[in-house]
């Protein structure tokens, strides 16, 4: 058994990760993914910054993040919310969908 | 239904595809090498326990590991993963048949609990990484499931698994049916690419959480060859470490592990004792 110290100092470097993650005041984009309806489909972004998708699983079943061209993987359980931080793109459309559910695909368009 | 099937089977076939062979080497390496079959189990065990608990972590505080969290926690895992592999194949070429002269050297007794124990690490890693998503999946399954529905994914997530078994079954078979040499050749290459693969991910993490660069980002874009969006071409790409659109650093990193990986292996060529030097003594 890891001892509650142990736990608590993990508990908070975590902690700390997350916040500093989180400090950058990046373009927020929301995106809903809800057993395989991905809302919205079309997410247009400014081309050239770092920006953040906040992803929230409204649906009753998990859910993940995926992106081939974006090297994003992320799985969300069900009523879970997460985000990923994407680095500057160049313009063009970057393919995204839901690898638990087939039907989900979506498109995020740089400018 | 289908969906269900195919994507608990195509979770568990890298890990099983990594036990499987393991538990081909061991089993068919001759009376010693059968020594390592309890580490294999005990990590597999200790993976179940660890994919659920990974699992039930995620559910349990996706907001501490929210954001890029997991992603350092997944690319610590396949990297990981990536050199335990490498290194279970340096000590199989090493060590492969001769187990039973080594043991004859208190030296390698040593060498022989370390290598075990690599065995459980790598099993343990294994099946927890790729487990701790399914877990997350069939616990979103059956949360949306009521009825008879429940029944037909239960089915379904259960022929999942089996289609995954026939692939560790298919692999034990490949080690009774063919030569010892052939089976560990071949077996080889498979878990040299998956480790290359498993590095590549780890390395694309790190370029997505802008860590490493990027260099330049596509070199080319092969996708209407083989599109690793498809699920072919996913299986591939899991397999080999094939990506449609490569990233410069990606291709520098596959070579390098390459050639690091021909480098690392040529000392592991097992060595013939000469005839006048087996007595010392004399």
């Amino acid at each position: 058994m890891v001892s509650a110290k142990a736990r608590g100092l993990f508990g908070i470097c975590l902690f700390f990760a997350a916040a500093v993650s989180m400090a950058a005041d990046l373009p927020t984009f929301k995106l809903e993914m809800k057993d395989g309806v991905l809302n919205p489909a079309r997410i247009e972004v400014p081309a050239g910054k770092k920006i953040k998708i906040e992803i929230i699983n409204a649906g009753k079943s998990a859910a993940e993040f995926e992106s081939v061209q974006l090297r994003k993987e992320k799985v969300l359980a069900p009523g879970a919310e997460s985000f990923v931080v994407i680095a500057p793109l160049s313009p063009g459309e970057y393919k995204f969908f839901d690898d638990f559910h087939a039907t989900a695909q979506g498109v995020i368009v740089a400018k | 239904m289908g969906q269900v099937l195919f994507i608990v089977w195509r979770e568990s076939v890298e890990a099983l595809l990594v036990v499987g062979i393991l538990h081909a080497w061991l089993k068919n390496g001759g009376a010693d090498a059968r020594r390592g079959l309890p580490y294999l189990w005990g990590g597999v065990s200790v993976g179940v326990l660890g994919a659920i608990g990974l699992g039930a972590a995620l559910l349990g505080f996706s907001e501490l590991l929210s954001g890029d969290a997991q992603d350092y926690f997944q690319i610590v895992m396949v990297i990981l993963a990536a050199i335990l592999i490498v290194q279970m194949v340096f000590w199989m070429r090493k060590h492969g048949r001769t187990l039973k002269r080594d043991m004859e050297t208190s030296l390698s007794e040593n060498l022989q609990k370390a290598s075990w124990w690599g065995v459980f690490a790598l099993a343990a890693l294994a099946i927890a990484r790729e487990g701790s998503e399914t877990v997350i999946f069939l616990y979103g399954l059956g949360l949306a499931q009521q009825g008879e529905t429940a029944g037909a994914m239960i089915l379904a997530a259960v022929l999942g698994f089996a289609l995954a078994f026939l692939t560790f079954y298919l692999l034990q078979l490949g080690g009774k049916i063919f030569s010892w040499r052939r089976f560990f050749q071949v077996t080889e290459i498979i878990l040299l690419f998956l480790a290359a693969g498993l590095l590549l991910t780890g390395i694309e993490r790190l370029m997505s959480l802008d860590i490493i660069p990027t260099l330049i980002d596509p070199v080319w874009d092969s996708s209407r060859l083989l599109d690793d969006t498809t699920t072919f071409g996913n299986l591939v790409s899991t397999l080999t470490g094939y990506r449609a659109q490569p990233a410069l650093m990606s291709l520098l990193v596959y070579a390098a592990y390459w050639v690091a990986v021909q480098l690392f292996l040529r000392r592991a060529r097992p060595k013939a004792i000469p005839a006048n030097r087996a007595n010392p003594a004399k």
